[in-house]
């Protein structure tokens, strides 16, 4: 007997293995999540078997789901919380929903639980807050501004007594010079830090010709991060009227302030890096601009006095004293890009330090100990070594 | 859409404006007249962005309140 004198006419469906059902079952399952999820319930019928893997379920008021978790993390839950979950407890589980094969079981594979009284006050806290800084749109990427080129002032609100603070001078220095750097004192950390910041934030809109405002602090210990989490500061960075720089100077946690900041710099130093330009660059483009409008002019003379000679048998006394005060004004700006030249920096005073290959040497880290190197001066080369 | 960032400081437009003069300055079409007027003011934004470049040292100072609410700034040793 064939199938479709068993089942009738009309479009077969195709026929599977029960090892082929699952397994396209799974992949639909593991698709449709794409990666780990974070799904809260109460944690119910736990239990550690022999091997050392955990099963338990989580539920909610509507539904459960069987999950597990393999012995390998398990030692990691344990690390982390410091003691197996237990029957009833409301719980945070990271995993990857799936389907067990050899059953046709769909079920969660945990990767962690978080009890979420661990979560704490502070986390809700952090929740709400995001949740009412996303409701107005200040965590929102188009709101973000660009940074000013060359800003002229910049507001720095941190500790006057901080790490952060020395390190964003000595860069700034460092890079470039024509920069005020205005430090509005704040408390970073500790009791009170929060509304000494949303302050200090707030006296920045009344500095006159502030371009650019960078707020942070050195790294420290994760608690000592909260107050760039506070809402009051979150909205006093997003009501500065300049473009603002967050670096509350931690690699790993990302603040609220880092994100309603028009940029994030993960260290103080790195802050600096994006407030002023690289003045060394600027030099060498302002440089270039000087050698590119004298060769630019250069060839344009020389189209014109080749123009010239060609017709020049029939030029009539006028025209010839008009070239001629043509040529004298083309000597006369072509004196003044000698005044341009960096050989007449040079002749100022000021040192060129150059590698062999000729390349400037415009920073500290240029000259590691015992480094030659050749020190460019108005009329010739000196040799030189850093010590 | 990112909101434009206020005035823009004169080294950025000096700079911008050196960058479309040589670029005017190095195209075929430009006459001689032209190439001189634009070469003078190449000339004049040049020494200025020089002039901005070799500026004091960069200066660091404090906000301070005053006691009639008013801020003022005071140099800080930095």
């Amino acid at each position: 007997m064939t199938l479709p004198s068993l089942f009738g006419d009309g479009e077969l469906p195709e026929e599977l293995s029960v090892a082929e059902l699952n397994r396209r079952a799974r992949d639909a399952v593991e698709g449709e999540f794409g990666g780990a999820v974070f799904v809260r319930g109460e944690l119910v019928e736990f239990k550690i078997w022999r091997s050392g893997h955990w099963y338990f379920t989580l539920r909610d008021a509507d539904a459960s789901v069987r999950c597990m978790l393999w012995k390998q993390q398990a030692a990691g839950v344990l690390k982390r919380h410091g003691q197996p979950p237990s029957d009833g407890m409301e719980v945070l589980v990271r995993g990857r929903p799936s389907l067990w094969e050899e059953k046709g079981e769909y079920r969660l594979t945990a990767s962690d639980i978080i009890p979420t009284e661990l979560l704490g006050a502070k986390a809700q806290e952090l929740e709400r807050v995001r949740a009412a800084l996303t409701a107005d749109g200040l965590l929102d990427p188009a709101r973000k501004r660009s940074l000013p080129p060359f800003a002229r002032r910049i507001a720095v609100v941190t500790s006057p007594d901080g790490a952060a603070l020395r390190d964003i001078i000595i860069v700034a220095r460092n890079r470039w010079s024509a920069v005020e750097i205005v430090v509005v004192g704040a408390q970073v950390q500790g009791e009170g830090a929060a509304t000494s910041l949303a302050r200090a934030l707030g006296l920045v809109n009344r500095i006159d010709g502030v371009e650019l405002c960078i707020v942070g602090r050195g790294g420290g210990a994760k608690g000592d991060l909260d107050a760039f989490n506070a809402e009051q500061v979150c909205r006093a960075l997003a009501a500065v009227r300049v473009p603002t720089i967050s670096a509350v100077g931690h690699e790993t946690d990302v603040s609220l302030s880092d994100l309603v900041a028009d940029a994030r710099a993960a260290t103080p130093s790195a802050a600096a890096e994006m407030a002023v330009p690289d003045g060394a660059a600027v030099v060498q483009r302002v440089d270039g601009f000087g050698v590119r409008l004298a060769a630019g002019l250069r060839r344009r003379t020389r189209v014109a006095e080749e123009r010239l000679v060609r017709t020049g048998d029939r030029l009539q006394g006028a025209l010839a004293r008009l070239i001629e005060a043509r040529r004298s004004r083309v000597e006369r700006v072509a004196a003044q890009l000698d005044a341009l030249s960096p050989l007449r920096v040079l002749a100022r005073g000021y040192s060129v330090a150059q590698d062999d290959d000729g390349r400037v040497l415009s920073h500290a880290a240029d000259f590691s100990s015992g480094r030659p190197f050749r020190l460019r001066v108005s009329d010739g080369t000196v040799p030189a070594r850093a010590e | 859409m990112p909101k434009p960032t206020p005035e823009p400081p004169s080294l950025q437009d000096d700079l911008r404006r050196l960058e479309d003069i040589v670029r005017r300055l190095e195209a075929e079409d430009a006459d001689l007249d032209a190439a001189l007027v634009l070469f003078e003011e190449g000339v004049v934004r040049l020494r200025a962005a020089r002039e901005r470049l070799s500026e004091a040292e960069a200066r660091v100072k404090k906000v301070v309140e005053q006691a009639d609410g008013s801020l003022g700034l005071v140099d800080l040793e930095g």
